[in-house]
Order: structure tokens, then sequence, then C-alpha cells
């Protein structure tokens, strides 16, 4: 039903380099942390999401995500629902706020010292969080950035960026949202980050 | 999950050309929200501004501030220096406003409940579907109902617009204000009722020989300038006199301290006035010429012998007459606190028209260190939502009794029992902003009852609280320090001083994040898709601000350009004006059948086996509405329970015992609290602060934290003149826990 074989017959794409697959695999990702909108997250989106949970050969991700699309009734619905009680306000314990400063400083705060530090190096490569609802340190716009920075190749920046600023706090994220996240989606999802977010062994 | 798979050697894999095509027309038809920009060398300077223009909303006080804000980030309050109010000072509150700006459990995106009222499931939605639902579902309770069919529960200032606009506009009467009703409604009735004007908590106390509190505990309640003129006045060498049935920090600094049977003040009271009068103590020329009824009210208060009060207050007879004396031997230059939150015991404003009566034995009106208004700015205009034609449908014209000196409003009990029994009528729409009835209004459970049966439930704040699980639409409103709305006016805070006058408009210090919202755009757009849009007063919040300014003609530019504070010559605030009235004998009162002079109404004793539970203030805390700030909970994130040392041996508690409580009807506390052994309290009465125990699973650092009093105050008094409520009425054991 989600094959992507339908995908493969059209048209070639152009894709030349590893850095343009990693750049579109972070933007891809910083798509699924973003509020589910049908203005983006449809089903060419889920399509995607599972051909690259094949390429990885994650049968068992590959297969949670497939049932899920089988049984709901509303894509848009169920991920609203989800994201609102991971993301945005749920019960005691069990938000995992995704911004980086919740983690970093010390004392569960938006806006602190971290946000501050993650938009100066967003400055220092050229970029700038725009037209956004959230702050610069969102997961969602950190994993932008790391496309926008692989797309032009910048590997050292990104290996700092990933090193020092996003690393250390998502690996106490993801943690948390282990636990949390019963909906596959964020679940493979903060996975899917995890693993191309991971410094190479 | 192919573990033993790393990213790079994924990337070169032939496998990921089966992903890629997918993958990349998904995100190129997606936006990204980081985009080129002027690039921005590591370590570049950023400086440090100072942004004027804050009011302070941590409590009602309103302190004036400024904030130091760097790349948009505000990293410290501070006092603003130009503030001849609070000066630089504020306290620990004003200064964790920060933690409630950045926290991350705040409301950021307008959500709607897809769960149950009590146990909510949020999506976050757009405005336009928070609002659009709103409208319909308001508008349909008015279809059905009329506009008295929608009960309004309003609180600070961003929420006067809203709910003059239902109570105007729409026409319902039924709103109710916790800091009428359950507050300060009492007082400021009272003294109308005495003196014809809200006393406010205008005694000059810097200036005075003699500071007389009656319950009041300054320096846990901390309000900056009230506090910086109750200690001018201690450190001039003023006398202090606590009524306290607690040793708190007002009555460790008192030269007289009167550990009361709580509910019997006015007993005391009227004893102490008889006393003053049978002994020519009393301040009869000042009587002859502003006083009204006097003799009426001598005549009938003089079954009040210190002897009667002693028996009923529990406390010396002696006591009694040592601190009329001493109140009589300063007067006229006495400071007659008249309270702020009195909704005690259910025979308030017989109290508070008690301690106005008793200013006025004591003349102590217009002069040095007595009650002496301050004369404020005048001009400023005002932005009003247009009255309807409605007539409105009152639920005290219901009621067997009318409450004819309620404040404004119509009383929270007529409200909840309309809506539960739906008698007189149904009230099935429900407008909640900022206020928080779970903890501000007691019995729960029938405040719960009456939300349960609402057809519909719209609350706007900028946290989550106990009432924010009951909504079906939550908005999330800008704070304090991220719009404009109230103009803060006033004089320098000591009299003695230069008289000048101030007015501080509310200015944001940084910009609103994620999707909040101010009031009036909130209430503009509600307003427009209900169908009265052609009655909005104003386009918005600097539109309103600017439009009040100009009555003296001021701006928020001017303001801002002059360091958000405008000061102006201000008037000699000592006089007596000359249709001053001290009201002994009230006949408005009689004829509306309550006693025409102040009168004792005796409450209920604590039962065998029972303590009385005191609520007060916590020097670090709002009540319910600082619970979840990681500062002040760092400072305090719980209760202490205040237990006379004496029970506690019997009763075999100890300091640091985990306690939970049981009221006398049954009902135990949700949560625990860590008992205080101290003869500082009364043996017939426990202590908490008001305002822990947040049941909202949503505050990360205060649910569960110190026990909620209001859940405890299950056993409703009802002020007979007001309407109001009493809250000092219930009657708990201790259970121990660990």
């Amino acid at each position: 039903m989600h094959s992507t074989e339908s995908e493969s017959s059209e048209q070639e794409p152009e894709f030349s380099t590893e850095a343009t697959l990693l750049s579109e695999i972070y933007g891809f990702l910083a798509l699924t942390m973003r509020y589910p909108s049908s203005s983006f997250l449809d089903g060419q989106f889920l399509d995607a999401y599972e051909a690259l949970l094949q390429s990885l050969d994650w049968k068992e991700e590959y297969t949670n995500i497939q049932e899920w699309r089988a049984q709901t009734n509303d894509i848009i619905n169920d991920l609203q629902i989800e994201y609102t009680r991971l993301f945005i306000n749920t019960a005691q314990g069990k938000t995992i706020p995704p911004y980086a400063s919740v983690y970093r400083d010390g004392d569960r705060s938006i806006q602190g010292k971290t946000t501050e530090k993650i938009k100066d190096f967003y400055r220092s490569c050229g970029y700038e969080v725009t037209s956004s609802t959230e702050p610069p340190d969102h997961i969602q716009h950190e994993l932008e950035f790391l496309a926008a920075l692989a797309g032009e190749n910048r590997q050292e920046e990104e290996t700092l960026f990933l090193h020092s600023l996003f690393r250390p706090w998502f690996i106490r994220f993801s943690k948390h949202s282990i636990h949390e996240a019963r909906h596959p989606f964020y679940r493979v999802s903060i996975q899917l980050i995890d693993f191309f977010t991971k410094e190479e062994q | 999950m192919a573990i033993h798979l790393s990213r790079r050697n994924f990337l070169k894999t032939a496998s990921i050309a089966a992903a890629s095509v997918p993958l990349s027309k998904v995100v190129a038809k997606a936006e990204t929200g980081v985009t080129k920009a002027p690039l921005v060398p590591p370590g570049s300077f950023k400086d440090t501004n100072t942004v004027v223009g804050g009011v302070c909303e941590m409590c009602f006080w309103r302190c004036q501030l400024v904030g130091k804000v760097r790349d948009g980030r505000l990293v410290k309050i501070e006092g603003n220096p130009k503030s001849i109010d609070n000066g630089a000072s504020i306290c620990a509150r004003g200064n964790a406003g920060v933690k409630l700006l950045y926290d991350p459990d705040r409301l950021k995106y307008p959500m709607k409940n897809v769960g149950k009222r009590g146990a909510p499931k949020w999506q976050r939605i757009t405005w336009d579907e928070a609002l659009d639902t709103c409208a319909t579902q308001l508008k349909q309770v008015i279809s059905k109902h009329g506009p008295e069919g929608l009960a309004i529960f309003p609180h600070g200032a961003s929420a006067s617009y809203p709910f003059h606009f239902f109570e105007h506009t729409v026409g319902t009467p039924n709103v109710s204000e916790a800091s009428f009703f359950q507050c300060r409604g009492i007082r400021d009735m009272a003294y109308m009722a005495t003196i014809e004007q809200p006393p406010g908590e205008n005694v000059d106390m810097p200036n005075t020989k003699v500071i007389f509190l009656l319950g009041g505990h300054f320096g846990e309640n901390v309000h900056v300038s009230h506090l910086k003129r109750y200690l001018k006045g201690l450190e001039n060498g003023a006398k202090l006199i606590v009524v306290d049935p607690r040793f708190s920090a007002s009555a460790a600094k008192a030269d007289i301290w009167v550990p009361i049977r709580p509910g019997t003040d006015t007993a005391m009271l009227l004893a102490m006035m008889n006393y003053l009068i049978q002994n020519d103590k009393y301040a009869a020329d000042f009587i002859d010429e502003y006083g009204e009824g006097f003799e009426e009210f001598a005549e009938g208060i003089k079954e009040w012998t210190l002897e009667k009060a002693a028996a009923e207050c529990d406390i010396p007879a002696a006591q009694i007459k040592e601190v009329a004396d001493l109140l009589a031997a300063n007067m006229p230059n006495v400071s007659i606190h008249p309270g702020r939150h009195v909704s005690w015991n259910g025979n308030d404003f017989q109290r508070q028209r008690a301690l106005a009566c008793l200013t006025g034995v004591l003349g102590a009106f217009g002069v040095k260190g007595a009650f002496v208004p301050p004369i404020k700015p005048e001009g400023i205009k005002k932005v009003k939502w247009p009255h309807s034609d409605h007539d409105p449908d009152l639920l005290s014209d219901y009621s067997d009794n009318s409450y004819e000196f309620s404040p404004p409003g119509t009383p929270t009990d007529l409200i909840r029992d309309a809506a539960i029994t739906g008698k007189p009528y149904a009230i099935k729409g429900c407008v909640i902003w900022g206020q928080n009835p779970i903890q501000t209004i007691p019995n729960q459970e029938k405040t719960i009852k009456m939300l349960e049966q609402m057809d519909f439930v719209m609350c706007t704040d900028v946290m989550p609280t106990d009432i924010t699980m009951y909504a079906d639409i939550l908005l999330p409103e800008c704070s304090y320090l991220e719009r404009y709305d109230y103009i803060k006016t006033g004089t320098q805070w000591n009299f003695a001083d230069k008289q000048q006058q101030y007015i501080a408009p509310r200015m944001p210090l940084v910009d609103p994040e994620f999707e909040r919202k101010d009031g009036i755009w909130i209430t503009n757009e509600l307003a427009k898709r209900m169908g009265y849009g052609e009655f909005i007063p104003t386009k918005d919040q600097v539109e309103m601000v600017n439009t009040r300014l100009a009555g003296v003609g001021l701006s928020i530019d001017k303001i801002r350009a002059e360091d958000g504070i405008h000061i102006q010559p201000g008037e000699d605030p000592y006089g007596i004006s000359e249709d001053m009235t001290v009201i002994f004998y009230n006949e408005d009162l009689e004829d509306a059948g309550y006693p025409p002079i102040p009168t004792y109404i005796a409450v209920e004793r604590a039962p065998q086996g029972y303590m009385r539970l005191l609520y007060g203030r916590s020097p670090v805390h709002t009540f319910n509405r600082t619970q979840n700030n990681s500062w002040l909970m760092a400072a305090m994130d719980s209760t202490p329970v205040w237990l006379n040392d004496k029970v506690a041996s019997t009763l075999g508690f100890k300091e640091g015992d985990t306690v939970s409580m049981v009221n006398q009807d049954g009902v135990k506390s949700r949560t625990t609290a860590t008992v205080k052994v101290t003869p500082g309290i009364r043996e017939d009465a426990v202590y908490i602060y008001h305002g822990f125990g947040s049941m909202n699973p949503e505050l990360t650092t205060g649910y569960n934290k110190g026990i909620d009093d209001t859940s405890l105050i299950t056993k409703l008094a009802i002020d007979p003149e007001t309407g109001c409520h009493g809250m000092r009425n219930n009657f708990v054991k201790l259970v121990k826990v660990s």
C-alpha cells in the first residue's frame, strides 16, 4: 500500500553528493518535529518516511508505522494530539519540551543562555530563524540549520554544532521521549534523529 | 533497528536511493524556518539594553520595573530607578517574573480539549478555530438562555476589557471577581457605608504614632511601597499593635500582640470603642463636625464592656484596655489599617464597619499618620464598552437576601447555585479570564459541578492552573511583561517627602513568543465573531493606552522618553474635605434590614478535636499564581502547618512530621505538608499558606506541592450584607503520614 515503486519510476532525482542527501534527511527530520499540518504531512510524506525506514532496514519501526497508518482514520488529528501532549502541554514529568535550553540551563527555562548561544552559532554561520513562532533552539530549527549546513557541505561547522550544541541536550531529550512517546511516529522519529546526529564511532 | 550501520556508511549505501526521491520531494515543498542572514562573527559584542515601562503583576501592587534585555531575551528585572513608589526595589516575586516569562509549562498556543473537563487531552489549534469555536458556542448559549446564561470569572488588569465586554455590551450581570467576592469587596463596601469611599490601604504609616493591624501580616504579605510605608513608620518610632491568632511577622515586631480568638474581632473593636466613649477618650470635636448617628451608635454598643469582649475574644480585658488607651493617647495620628483580604468568617462587613467607625472615634482622618488617601493624577480617560439596552435579570432579585451592599458583580454563590440547579434560570456558558476559581472559591465540589453542567467553558490565562483543566478552549495570553494595558498612577510613597504624582503605563519589556496574544486583541476578535464588532471601543492595546493618556496630554512615546514614568507636581494630601461624613448609624443599612450600627455576630467555634483552618500569605508567593515558578519554589515549595506546641505535644506531633488534613465534613487534603510546632499560634487554630497544592499535573514544578487550603474550605459562610464568602469557618484535624 505504501510502496515506493511508483515513485521510483518517476523522474530520477539529482543528488550527487552525500552532503545533499544528508541535508535532505535533516530537512525531513526537522519536519517530523514540526507541529503536524496537512500542508506538509500527507501520504507522500509518510511514504517517504517508510522508504527511509526500509532503506535503513528498520523492519520493526517500518511495521509500526505501517500498522498505525492502516488503522488511523485521521493522520493529522492523531499526530496533533500526540504532538501537543508530548511537546506543548502535558502532565508532570511527561512533558518533553523540545528546546535545548530547558535541558542545558539548569532551571528549566525557555530562552536561556543556551538559546542565545545557539542563535549566535546560527549567525556566525550566516543563518537565522525567521517567521517562526518557536525559539531558535527548538529541535525543528536546529535540524533545519543542520540541513542548511549540510547543503553547503560545511562539515566542520556541522560537526561542531552537533557536538557542542545539539547532542548534549538531545541525549537527555531522547531519553525522556523514549519513555513518553507512545505514538510510533514520534518514537521512531526521535530514533531517526538520534541515528543521523550521532557521532561516528 | 540496524544499529551496526553508521550514518556515513548508510549514506554511501545503494539502499538509500529508494528513499532519496520521496525525501527530496517532501523537503522541497516545505518551508524552512532557518534562512540566510548576514554573517555575524563569533564573539561579537551584544549590548544589554535597559527597557523601561515595565509594571509588575506578579501581584496586584504593580511596582514599576525596567528590564535588562539582551538580544531580545529578558535576562533580569529591576525596579525602575525613576519610581517614586517602589523605587529601585522589587520583591522576590518581582525578580522571579523572568521565570514566569520563560516557564516551559506556560500556555503557548490556543488549544482545544479533546478529552474531558477535569481530565483534559489537548490539541493545539489555530487562533481562527479557537475564536470561531468560542464565538459560536457563546452565541448559542446567549440565543438559548439570554446573556444571563453566561458566567464570567475574571481577574487581573488584562481581564477588565473582556469582562466589561461581556458585562456591558453582551449584557450578563453574572460576573464574579475573586478580588471582590473572596477578598476585599467587603472592606470596600463597609467603608463606603461608613465614610463613603473605598479605603484602599490608605493609612499614613510613615508619619503615624500607632499602627493598628487586624490580621495584617506585613513582611509575609509583601507589597513593596506598602511595606516601605510600614517600615518607615516603625523606624520613626510608631508603636505597633497586631491583633492576630498567630505570632506573625508583624506580631514579631509588635509592641502589643493580641492573640485573639478567630472570628471575634468585632467584639474587641466594639469594646474598645465603648470604653473610649464611656471614658471620654474619643475625638468629640471631630465627631461633632463629621459624625452622623454617633449617639445611637454609642448607645447601641454599650453592652460591650471590656470584660464581655475579653470573654468572647479569649484575651485579657486589660489588654483590650491597653490597646484602646494607646490609640487614644496618640489620636488622631493613628493608622487604623483597613486590611485587604477580609473575607474571613461571614460576619466581615460588620467588622470592617467597626474598623471604619473606630477610625472615626479616634478622629483619625486627614491628619498626619491617620487615614489619608493620596491625591492621584486626574484626567486619564476611560475606554469603555458601551452598555447594551438589555435590562439584566439579576439573580439577587430572586434571592431571599438581596445583598444590597454587594460589591460590583453578582455574589459568587448566587451564580454557582443557579448554574447547578438551573433555577431561577440556566447558566450554561462560562468565561474564565486570569482567575483560578478552583482555588479562589470555597467548596471545590460545587465549583466543579457548576463547570460540568456548562455547555461551554472558555479559559484565558498565562499558565495552566487548576481551572484550565476544565476548559473546552484554552487561550494563551501575553504576560504582563509582553503587553500594554494597565496605567498605574499614584504619589511618592511617603507623604513627608516632596509632593509628587506619577503616571506609569505598562509597556512590554519583550515581544510575546509562540502565539500568545494580548487581551484586547483576543476580546476584539471574539466580539467581531459574536456580532458585536461595531461596538469595539479601541482597535488595539497601543491605541487604548494612548487614548487614555491623551486625557492628560501624554502618550506611550512621551512616557517612554521619560524613562517609563511621568512625574508631575503633587498636592498636599492632608486635610479633611467639607463633605466628609463618618456614618456611625447607617439608615440605608437599617432600611435594607441589616444592623445600622456595627454589630458582633458570633461564629461557630472549633468542635472538639478540631482546629480552625487559618490561611495567609507567603512572602515569596502570590497564592497559586506563582506555584510553578522555579525560583520561588526553590525558595519555598510547600507550606508549613503551624501547630501550637502544647497541642502538638498532646496529640503526638513533632516538628517536621508529614501530615495530611481532614475537615469537619470528612474532606481530606489531596496532599501533605510538614508540621511547624510553635507557641506562636493559638491552640484552637492551625495555619497554612494559601495557594499551594495545585492539582494540575501540567505544572511540572508546582503540582501537588503543599496543601491546598481551599480544598478544605467546604462549609460555606456568606456575608449577609455583601454576599461575599467567609473562608475561615472550617475546621481540620491533622493526620500523621510519616
